[in-house]
């Protein structure tokens, strides 16, 4: 059993590290903030699903657990507003001045 | 499990170097807003990750602390942004 968890958190973890790898070239590699927003903001929900899931089968006591659900919660409700607000921003800005791409 | 962690650290310490180099290097105050956002959860996941290899708890405590302060931050940021068009 303990080694079923242990795989399991092994390979949940190893996955959410490589989509953050992979969202953190692309956030070097497009050019446009708007582009690059698209990239950043995978690994704020999905990375952090993923380990947050694999850490979870590592804790055994119950207000750990909770804390921890608390923070992924928290990060699927706030992370997507705060993107939306910003690309928001970044909108508003580049349609004023059409020539701030990069 | 340990080493296979310790290669998680690894990737996410590398994707946190990229997304740092990219906020220093280049643009408009919205690209850098960008790659700050990617970072602290960048960061959230390299504090879950530790949480799991040393079982110490207060790491998620930081977790949570971060998570707030980054909406905190990206939204007042984008107001910035959107009122001064920087």
């Amino acid at each position: 059993m303990n080694a079923v968890l242990n795989v399991a958190t092994v390979v949940l973890i190893l996955i959410g590290a490589i989509v953050a790898l992979i969202a953190a070239v692309g956030v070097v590699l497009l050019r446009d903030a708007r582009s690059a927003m698209h990239a950043a903001t995978k690994p704020a929900t999905l990375s952090v699903l993923l380990i947050g899931a694999g850490t979870v089968l590592q804790l055994d006591s119950l207000s750990t657990v909770s804390k921890l659900i608390v923070i992924v919660i928290l990060q699927f409700v706030t992370a997507p507003v705060g993107a939306h607000m910003l690309s928001r921003g970044i909108t508003s800005d580049t349609d004023s001045s059409d020539d701030n791409y990069d | 499990m340990n080493i296979s962690l310790i290669i998680a650290s690894i990737a996410l310490l590398a994707a946190a170097a990229l997304t740092t180099s990219r906020a220093i290097r280049r643009g408009t105050i919205g690209d850098r807003a960008v790659a700050m956002d990617a970072l602290t959860s960048i960061i959230t996941c390299g504090l879950l990750v530790a949480t799991a290899l040393t079982e110490d708890a207060w790491f998620l405590d930081l977790a949570l602390v971060l998570g707030l302060l980054a909406f905190l931050t990206s939204v007042a940021v984008a107001r910035f942004i959107e009122r001064r068009g920087l």
